[in-house]
């Protein structure tokens, strides 16, 4: 913080702004260099200006936060694909991005991690690398060449020396790699394998076309080293805040779980674009902090950062309201009103109507939709508050020129 | 496993004693049931918080300084 005089603090500091607010007054003060009365008249007009923009009681934040939000998206591209800094990585972005996450997606259309690498590994593209192998699922094909022998019914897998080494680097011994692989080609396929330095040889029990054919197929989907769901990893050097530069990993497809198991990865700061998989790993809190960050980001690339960051936060409030994530809409939010008749208003009116009427629910009319339906008053900003004038006499005292009993707004 | 508390997307997680939730629903004018929910297979959940307590996280909030809001633990 800046110096200024111990006085002029106490002002500030018995104010009721938020501490963001503080510092930035006394940036301020301290950069013009003002008198003691000067302070606290900035304090003071600063404090009424923050006051007056705070939300009133019975303000409809909920309406203001879905225009606030609806409109920009009527301005987002209907389709965009290509992620901002990595341009090899597909990401879907604007409108389709959006309405996955209102939606809460099981798995979005791209998923995709940001994984961050701890020190030793960020600053060493080789240790970097290694990782990179610990999370890219490498198949039979990135190894060596498959071949069919069709008269002896084998299958004839060509390793590529080059190529184990480079993917096993903290394996001394090449030949173990290909043992390794000989396993687990044993263990996925069910089959007896032979092995002769960087060739292993296998076939069907019984002699068949098919099932030698059916093994090469199957060969090709095993997984080696890696998680199965991420396809390919992106290595990128980022400049840090302070100057120092890392290496940080994007990857195509997510197994967030699995990712932060690996050695190496920064469990601290890696994250993923599925909030379902954040919830399942690090809980609903996090899961509520991904979906601000994720909307506001897709806002933001599409040039509409001037949503305020309060409306997306009510969305994931109320998305992770229940200690999971609800989806907005239908199957969610929406569909699990009290009201009948505010159901039926957004979506399938017929068959909420029937439903309540075969249920024989009962509608209190407690909400906005319901009450603008019967026509009657909702109840927000003035519509919930009685105004009641001073008529009834009250014990003990006079029932006119009583100041008090004259007029008494009452909210209930 | 991996420390979850560690995270940075993940704020501090802390059980509240029941002077503290009597305190809080005093304040807001609220039921138990009416606090947001966190179930109790929550990874972030202190080890020892059962169901019908509640929790109290401090988040680093976006736009105040530190925002506390509270979940009451509720089974799956």
């Amino acid at each position: 913080m800046t110096e200024v005089s111990s006085d002029i603090e106490t002002v500030v500091e018995s104010s009721r702004l938020p501490r963001r607010l503080k510092d930035e007054v006394y940036e301020t003060i301290a950069a013009r260099g003002v008198t003691a009365e000067e302070a606290t008249a900035i304090t003071d007009a600063v404090e009424d200006r923050y006051l007056d923009t705070r939300i009133d009681p019975l303000d409809p934040v909920g309406t203001v936060s879905a225009q606030s939000i609806g409109e920009p998206g009527t301005q987002m591209t209907m389709n965009t694909f290509h992620y901002a800094g990595v341009a090899e990585i597909d990401v879907t972005q604007g409108l389709p991005r959006l309405i996955e996450l209102v939606d809460a997606r099981k798995t979005p259309d791209t998923p995709m991690m940001t994984v961050h690498l701890e020190d030793e590994y960020a600053e060493d593209r080789e240790k970097a690398h290694e990782v990179v192998w610990d999370l890219e699922a490498t198949k039979i094909l990135a190894l060596g060449d498959i071949s069919t022998n069709v008269a002896d019914m084998l299958v004839r897998v060509d390793l590529n020396e080059g190529t184990l080494a480079e993917r096993w680097p903290t394996v001394g011994d090449v030949e173990e790699v290909a043992i390794e692989i000989a396993d687990i080609i044993e263990d996925s396929l069910g089959v007896d394998t032979a092995r002769d330095g960087m060739v292993i040889e296998f076939g069907p029990e019984q002699p068949s076309y098919r099932d030698l054919f059916r093994l090469v197929e199957q060969l090709r989907d095993v997984t080696f080293k890696g998680i199965e769901d991420v396809t390919r990893v992106v290595i990128r050097k980022e400049q840090l805040a302070d100057g120092r530069e890392e290496f940080v990993l994007y990857t195509e497809g997510s197994a967030f779980g699995d990712a932060l198991e690996i050695e190496g990865v920064d469990a601290s700061r890696t994250t993923c674009n599925n909030i379902h998989e954040i919830f399942r790993v690090l809980g609903v809190e996090a899961a509520r902090e991904t979906i601000i960050e994720e909307t506001m980001n897709t806002l933001e690339e599409q040039g509409l950062d001037d949503v305020n960051v309060r409306h997306l936060m009510l969305v994931a409030d109320i998305m992770t309201n229940d200690g999971t994530i609800q989806s907005i809409g239908r199957h969610g939010i929406s569909g699990s009103k009290d009201s009948v008749l505010a159901r039926a208003a957004f979506e399938v009116t017929v068959n909420h109507l029937l439903d309540a009427a075969v249920n024989g629910e009962i509608d209190d009319l407690n909400g906005v939709t319901e009450n603008v339906i019967v026509g009657k008053p909702i109840k927000l900003g003035t519509g919930d508050v009685d105004l009641r004038m001073g008529a009834t006499s009250r014990e003990g005292r006079p029932a006119e020129g009583d100041a008090e009993s004259e007029s008494e707004a009452q909210a209930d | 496993m991996v420390d979850v508390s560690q995270h940075n997307l993940v704020p501090e997680h802390a059980i509240l004693d029941e002077a503290g939730v009597e305190t809080v629903l005093e304040e807001y004018g609220v039921d138990r049931t009416d606090l947001p929910k966190i179930t109790r297979r929550d990874p972030a959940l202190p080890d020892d918080a059962d169901v019908g307590d509640v929790i109290e996280i401090t988040r680093e909030s976006r736009t105040a300084e530190k925002a506390l809001v509270y979940r009451l633990v509720v089974e799956s």
